[in-house]
């Protein structure tokens, strides 16, 4: 048990080979890691090598993704998202991940019927049931219908299935300026994966700045301008008894040109920052050779 | 077209949404045909037709159908189990197994592809907990499927009397840690399994979560591995077979006289509730429980 536990990366914050990213979130201290399907399918010894180095690894998988623009389509579409969901729900399996992470829709060819959108999300649910994944539904902040934590908690609460919860990101929380407040009216046990990151700016007010710095220039939590806004959301989660894994979804184009361990090491210290200063995790209670 | 829609969604709400009528058939895969049918003859049943085309065989007991499949390629699933039995399939009787069938798809239940050969019947079929199969048959009533796919062994009566009126009453599933929400709302959502509440019990073994079938006829129990075991997740399945009957001490006397051994510790032996099989061939066992005639 290391104070850092409850906290991973993301396989998106680092670049190079699958094998090269898992020893360096090692070597600082992780013990689990968020799998982006990319790092997977887009291993050289393909899929199956893939899966025998993350097992190898014996890092423990937080969650996998993403699966986008699944929810609200209707004929064909619907179809052909439904064949997709279910070689990710496979994939996820795979890696022996618990969780499958799925974001807002943003396709234009959506229907923005809450009601409908829930009744997909509750199908995709079935479908990982039986492999014992969960389906954590994360509000994009530039989601065409659903683009806030408060929208996607309504949905989950219109699916009601126990599988299906929903998946935070302090950077969309804090993009579309949603009242943190509002995490009371959430139930603990049905958030299934928080990820945490920051970024530079004050405001993101257009979905196209959203975007841009969502995929380029997020940092690590207390390496931008919204830690105090990042310490209340972690504490409001605490307080409703939130006992989930924390993530660090930290997209950066430098990151992505800095050696493996200067990144992990990034992280390291921000997971430290969160354990230590902002929730005052007990110190782990030292062992001593028997 | 807003009258379809409409009587569509009205059906989906309704008790019974795929109008069940009961187990058609149980299956077990397993490269031992012969060892396991040794159990099954002396657990009552017979054997009384063989598949044409598949290394098949159907074993009956009054209501209760029973098939041994030990295709090569269904048979796999059994070594990942150590070459013991596993249950491979329930199949449901449903009115109509093409709309049970697309219903289910419909809302989340992963399809399996049919391997029926040619003059065979194609019965619909989806995923089930640990590599399992539910399959959906309509053709009960008027005939018999085993009349198509199967022929009859010669000299076999294929009307076997039940051991002291027995028949199905349910399937035991074990399931993963903390997995009973899941797979309670798995059976309500796809097949209007409706939960029981816990203070209804049935049998020896009231642990885990029950639930009753939509049409009534049989029982469906999840059970949670002890906390005090560990438990892999590929351990999910379909565990046991549940035989009613209305006289628990006749019928384990019959099947002892069978050579049936049953488990007789201090906590747990046959008593007028129920009874329960020692585990043969590392798998099979079956648990008898007292249904009111």
């Amino acid at each position: 048990m290391r104070l850092i536990d409850g906290f991973g990366m993301d396989t998106i914050s680092l670049a190079g080979p699958l094998e090269a990213k898992l020893e360096a979130m090692r070597n600082a201290g992780f013990t689990q890691v968020m799998l982006s399907a990319r790092d997977i399918v887009g291993h050289p010894g393909g899929f199956d090598a893939a899966v025998a180095v993350v097992r190898a690894s014996g890092m423990r998988a937080t969650g996998f993704q993403v699966l986008r623009d699944f929810e609200g389509l209707s004929g064909h579409l619907h179809n052909y998202k439904v064949d997709i969901a279910k070689s990710m729900l496979q994939m996820c399996a795979a890696v022996n991940s618990k969780v499958l992470l799925v974001c807002s829709s943003t396709s234009r060819h959506a229907t923005n019927d809450l009601d409908a959108i829930a009744a997909d999300l509750r199908k995709l649910a079935m479908l990982a049931l039986p492999l014992g994944i969960k389906v954590a539904y994360e509000a994009l902040s530039w989601g065409r219908s659903v683009n806030e934590f408060t929208t996607a908690w309504d949905i989950v609460c219109r699916a009601d299935c126990p599988n299906l919860g929903i998946g935070m990101d302090s950077f969309h929380v804090f993009a579309s300026k949603t009242e943190l407040n509002a995490i009371e009216e959430l139930d603990a046990t049905k958030i299934f994966l928080v990820q945490l990151s920051d970024f530079m700016w004050q405001e993101a007010p257009t979905f196209e700045e959203r975007m841009t710095t969502a995929r380029t220039f997020r940092v690590f939590p207390s390496e931008g301008v919204h830690s105090n806004e990042l310490i209340e959301l972690v504490l409001r989660l605490e307080a409703i008894g939130y006992a989930g894994d924390y993530s660090f979804e930290v997209f950066n184009d430098d990151y992505q040109q800095l050696p493996l361990p200067v990144v992990a090491e990034r992280a390291r210290k921000s997971a430290q920052w969160l354990a230590e200063d902002v929730l005052h995790r007990p110190l782990p209670i030292p062992t001593f050779p028997a | 077209m807003t009258l379809l829609a409409d009587t569509r969604e009205a059906e989906a709400r309704r008790p019974n949404p795929l109008a069940m009528e009961g187990i058609e058939f149980i299956e077990y895969a397993t490269s031992k045909p012969q060892a396991l049918g040794q159990v099954l003859e002396r657990m009552g049943f017979r054997p009384v037709a063989r598949h044409r085309s598949r290394e098949v065989t159907l074993y009956s007991q009054g209501g209760m159908n029973l098939i041994i499949n030990a295709h090569p390629d269904d048979a796999r699933v059994s070594a990942t189990a150590g070459g013991s039995p596993v249950i491979s399939a329930v199949a449901f009787r449903v009115r109509d197994a093409l709309k049970a069938h697309t219903t289910c798809l419909r809302l989340g239940a992963w399809d399996v592809p049919s391997h029926a050969q040619a003059m065979e019947l194609h019965i619909p079929a989806i995923h089930g907990p640990g590599g399992s199969r539910f399959y959906f048959v309509d053709r009960w009533e008027e005939f018999s499927i085993y009349s198509i796919d199967f022929m009859p062994i010669p000299t076999i009566n294929p009307s076997v009397p039940p051991v002291a009126g027995s028949s199905y009453f349910g399937v035991v599933q074990y399931i993963g840690p903390s997995r009973s929400a899941d797979w309670m709302a798995y059976y309500e959502n796809l097949f209007g399994f409706m939960q029981i509440p816990d203070e209804e019990r049935y049998g020896i073994l009231p642990k885990g979560k029950l639930m009753k079938s939509a049409c009534g006829q049989f029982l469906w129990q999840l059970i949670e591995p002890d906390p005090t075991m560990d438990f892999m997740e590929s351990q999910e399945k379909l565990q046991r077979i549940g035989i009613g009957t209305p006289d628990v001490g006749a019928t384990v006397a019959t099947l002892k006289r069978q050579g049936i051994e049953f488990v007789e510790s201090e906590k747990l032996h046959p008593e007028d509730r129920g009874a329960l099989t020692r585990t043969e061939l590392g798998s099979v066992s079956f648990e008898l429980v007292h249904i009111v005639a």
